[in-house]
């Protein structure tokens, strides 16, 4: 009844395809290559965090979290209650708040997440604990808004829905991979 | 707080495949979602990547409710069945200006009483309008999984079906008026049986009145339709 890609894609939730998840987070490989800074497990902190560079979070935060022109991983043994703004947000750990990206953001498998998510690029990997709303503005092929690229009614009245047409958004396409 | 207290810990690896079935439902559900106006989908079952991906080419704001599993993350005591409209406040919040153009029910069902059933759809009822639908599966097998499936949509046609538990429990093989009254305000606009083993319904707003002399008007190959 299936294929085998359809059923790698089922276990794998497809993420892969449409967001590029980043490495997971590792305290370690942070502080030997010194990308970022890096909150460690036995760190709690309470407060704003702003900065200008990739942060990875193994600890406790709470707060707010603003990094718009950088990532933000929240490491698996993290528990951060706080909004997050950043360029993109990769979530392995435990988050309550919610979370803005400007590119994308990867709620992974291990994760446990309670808030609201925006961004134009949002994954969900299957096996991940998560309550909230994801809003994220669809791109067509083209390159332009699905909305924008909809027929409008005084067009085509009598035409059947767009969202319907596999001729105008293609169905089987990746929406997500459309727009990178 | 329960809901945290499982994380970190992948889910078990599925006992077995996932299966498939060509869906009735969804087409007509689908055709209903224009992404002009950006619909909102409330999803009352788990989160699932590949839902979102699909539903991203409608320009949709999904909501994603996985209320089962928060429903199990309550203390045994809170199951009981006063409980319930009690617990629902918290465990799917719903703003004063909140409305949904689709409910996603999945199996939901099938897993909740029909006292529970009943509080949940009256505790939505506020937060949907005359064009919201309901999208609901309900088994017509002696036997179900012991927890909701998680379904994921494949193309505009066709469902696939995961996260099989090992165990197994009795269905409770709602009928089309079981339905009707655990959905007080809502009624059958379309149902269809499917050989599967799942009638698939579509609920909206309004009268019980056009559902009475629904009749089967066609037979596809892969199920009776009834209209």
């Amino acid at each position: 009844m299936w294929n085998k890609r359809e059923e790698e894609q089922l276990n794998t939730g497809r993420p892969a395809a449409a967001v590029q998840p980043p490495p997971p987070a590792d305290a370690r490989h942070e502080a030997a290559t010194g990308a970022g800074a890096a909150i460690g497990p036995s760190i709690s902190i309470v407060g704003e965090l702003t900065g200008d560079e990739d942060l990875t979070i193994l600890g406790k935060v709470e707060g707010t979290i603003s990094l718009p022109k950088h990532s933000v991983t929240i490491g698996r043994t993290a528990k951060v209650t706080a909004d997050i703004r950043a360029k993109t947000v990769s979530v392995e750990g435990e988050v309550r708040g919610n979370l803005q990206a400007a590119e994308q953001i990867l709620i992974r498998r291990t994760a446990t997440m309670l808030g609201n998510l925006a961004a134009p690029r949002v994954g969900l990997e299957d096996g991940c604990r998560f309550k909230g709303s994801v809003d994220m503005e669809s791109v067509a092929p083209g390159g332009r808004p699905a909305s924008e690229t909809a027929a409008k009614p005084a067009e085509a009245p009598s035409a059947k829905p767009i969202a319907a047409s596999p001729e105008r958004l293609p169905l089987k396409q990746d929406p997500l991979a459309a727009r990178s | 707080m329960g809901w945290f207290s499982g994380s970190g810990r992948p889910s078990a690896p599925e006992p077995k495949a996932p299966e498939e079935h060509r869906s009735l439902a969804l087409p007509q559900l689908l055709r209903g979602l224009r992404p002009e106006s950006h619909p909102s989908l409330l999803d009352l079952g788990m989160a699932v990547g590949s839902n979102l991906e699909f539903l991203a080419a409608y320009s949709c704001r999904v909501r994603i409710a996985d209320l089962y599993r928060s429903l199990q993350a309550e203390p045994p005591e809170s199951r009981e069945p006063d409980v319930f409209p009690a617990l629902l406040p918290r465990l799917l919040p719903l703003e004063p200006s909140e409305s949904f153009d689709v409910l996603l029910a999945w199996d939901l069902f099938n897993y909740l009483r029909r006292d529970q059933t009943t509080a949940l759809m009256t505790w939505l009822a506020p937060a949907c309008t005359e064009r919201t639908i309901v999208f609901a599966l309900i088994s017509t097998l002696p036997q179900i999984p012991g927890v909701p499936l998680r379904f994921r949509i494949v193309d505009d046609q066709h469902l696939a079906w995961g996260g099989l538990s090992r165990t197994t429990r009795p269905s409770p093989r709602f009928t089309q008026p079981d339905l009707r009254k655990m959905a007080p305000g809502f009624r059958v606009r379309n149902s269809y049986i499917l050989r599967s083993g799942i009638q698939e319904y579509l609920l909206e707003r309004g009268t019980q009145k056009s559902v009475a002399t629904a009749v089967p008007v066609a037979r596809s190959a892969r199920g009776l339709v009834v209209r």
